[in-house]
């Protein structure tokens, strides 16, 4: 069963972690992942498909995440150099208890301004699912899994926090 | 016969040896000529067998801008199908991917068989003396496979598949024959990533060794890769590029491996031991160690197939000013294991959130946008010129910096645009 404490808590984790990723906010994005992280954006909107077996855009652990923000924390990721401008707005968002697990699905639109050869701004649209847990006390985010409703068609760079 | 700008463009001024001209990745008119001469009459690359292999399956692609179907027909055979109805041009087809007993157009009903036949239309009774037989879909005349690699051609006539691939098979071999049973497989589906740059840009940058530890420097400064061989004190690399003729070309990073799996980051572990193996009982061990040393290749072959070491990778014209890149793990048959490996490489490096490709769709864009200053309109093609060799077998080596590569796609780019 689902506490009003626990929805409150949720919502407020998926709004923090929204701003945070469009201020790139690096290490404090990090710092909202368990060490069992999983990132992962597939590359199909079938929502059967395997990641072992088909292709991702982004199914990252937790070394490979933190490889990730290193890069962009380098000042030579030029992809994200300067970093584009970004606001995404969250909506739709419902949380569920399971086990020891919290999990949210909400969808999102996302206005990226990349700036990083031509400016154009880009529209980023899709549905995220977040399972958190709680770690000494805090929630953090074990796997967050977004499916863009154009994964499977040719994308601009994607090296902003999706 | 398509009307061309050949007459008012002169390719020969344009494409020198040493140097390019602006316009080549700007100007519209010669966007249109490449689509006629090199997508429409040359062999271009289509797809692989192994992503049809059940009669009635297919894929949408285009040949430069031109939209087709590969389909496997009832006979097994593959057919490249212009994605055109006969009657009022509707695309038939407009999945990426999928199975079918027959192709029908949704806006009137016209029915088309596996191999493009007509085979039947609705109400016929509108028809005087209605012949069937022409007004099948428009074909590929020619389709020709190389150890599953399939390339089509719009032309019904011009040198076979394998005059064109030339010796550069041995390319495709070096990565086919890392599968223990010599196949490899694109099941794992495409990425596809948007690039605002003349399609041109693709294969130059694919092919350009100069760049790796500048554009590429986020990475390099973060983690361990098998590019760091290349990064450094210029005498020391090994590494080389080489001409394969007819504009293929490629990097050859295996001078510069010390051990094997470099090209897989170092891979060690049970799957990588089983793969091993699995190559040994093929091939004995000391073909093997010169495979696992080796590595797949790393090689463009003209105008539009990127064997991308670990990745096989697809170069699609959209506009002058506009191109994608499709990229798929290059699956070895025979090792599911191992490639679970591939899988997690392909993601690494290629696509728009990969660790590699933004960083060069970046440039390409900016390119793009440099190339439109008219102050300066040339583009040196001339690194490497003091210093490049020709091998045992006839082909130019040189310094993985130098631009030989780039050369080599703009000498058979000139030969095919000035053709007679």
């Amino acid at each position: 069963m689902l506490s009003d404490n626990d929805y409150r808590a949720v919502v407020e984790f998926i709004y923090r972690e929204a701003r945070l990723a469009d201020e790139a906010r690096y290490a404090e994005w990090l710092a909202l992942w368990t060490d069992d992280a999983v990132y992962w954006v597939p590359a199909t909107t079938d929502s059967g498909a395997d990641p072992d077996k088909h292709i991702s855009h982004i199914y990252d652990n937790r070394g490979r995440l933190e490889t990730r923000i290193k890069m962009l924390q380098s000042g030579y990721r030029y992809s994200q150099e300067p970093a584009s401008l970004m606001r995404r707005i969250v909506s739709n968002i419902e949380v569920a208890a399971a086990d020891d697990e919290l999990v949210a699905e909400s969808n999102f639109a996302l206005a990226e301004l990349s700036i990083q050869a031509k400016h154009e701004m880009h529209w980023w649209v899709g549905r995220t699912t977040h399972r958190l847990r709680r770690v000494d006390g805090e929630l953090r985010m074990c796997r967050k899994k977004v499916v863009l409703v154009n994964a499977a068609e040719p994308l601009p760079n994607l090296s902003f926090l999706i | 016969m398509s009307s061309l700008s050949s007459s008012v463009i002169d390719y020969k001024t344009l494409v020198q040896d040493d140097r390019i001209h602006a316009s080549l990745y700007t100007d519209p008119r010669i966007f249109d000529d490449e689509m006629e001469r090199i997508f429409r009459r040359g062999w271009v690359f289509i797809g692989h067998d192994s992503e049809v292999p059940g009669a009635g399956d297919f894929v949408t692609r285009r040949m430069g801008t031109e939209p087709v179907i590969m389909v496997r027909g009832a006979d097994g055979v593959i057919a490249v199908l212009v994605n055109r109805c006969m009657h009022r041009g509707t695309m038939v087809c407009s999945a990426d991917r999928g199975h079918a007993r027959s192709l029908t157009c949704p806006y009137h009903g016209w029915t088309y068989d596996l191999s493009g036949t007509l085979l039947g239309v609705p109400y016929p009774g509108g028809y005087a003396g209605f012949d069937k037989g022409a007004h099948g879909l428009a074909r590929a005349p020619r389709v020709s496979s190389y150890r599953g690699f399939v390339f089509a051609s719009l032309s019904p006539t011009g040198a076979p598949l394998s005059e064109h691939l030339g010796t550069a098979t041995k390319l495709i071999d070096r990565s086919c024959d890392l599968s223990p049973v010599g196949e490899v497989e694109l099941t794992a589906g495409w990425v596809k990533h948007r690039c605002a740059a003349n399609w041109k840009a693709l294969p130059e940058n694919d092919s350009d060794g100069y760049h790796l530890g500048f554009v590429h420097r986020a990475l390099f400064s973060t983690v361990r890769t098998q590019y760091q061989r290349v990064v450094g004190d210029e005498k020391a690399i090994k590494a080389v590029v080489r001409d394969w003729g007819n504009g293929h070309m490629e990097i050859d990073w295996s001078p510069g491996y010390q051990g094997p799996f470099e090209w897989l980051g170092s891979a060690s572990g049970l799957a990588v031991a089983e793969f091993t193996a699995a190559l040994e009982r093929r091939d004995g061990p000391e073909v093997t160690r010169r495979r696992i040393m080796e590595g797949p290749a790393h090689a463009l072959i003209f105008p539009n197939l990127f064997l991308g070491e670990t990745n096989i990778a697809i170069v699609e014209p959209l506009t002058v000013e506009e191109c994608v890149h499709w990229h798929t793990p290059m699956f070895l048959k025979g090792v599911p294991a191992f490639n679970s490996r591939l899988l997690r490489m392909a993601e690494a490096g290629m696509g728009p959130a990969s660790f590699l490709m933004p960083e060069d769709l970046t440039v390409a864009a900016r390119n793009q946008l440099g190339l439109h200053a008219r102050t300066a309109a040339w583009l040196e093609l001339g690194r490497g010129l003091n210093r490049e060799r020709i091998d045992s077998e006839g082909r130019t080596v040189s310094h993985v910096t130098d631009e030989t590569t780039n050369r080599a796609l703009w000498k058979h780019y000139r030969a095919v645009m000035t053709e007679a």
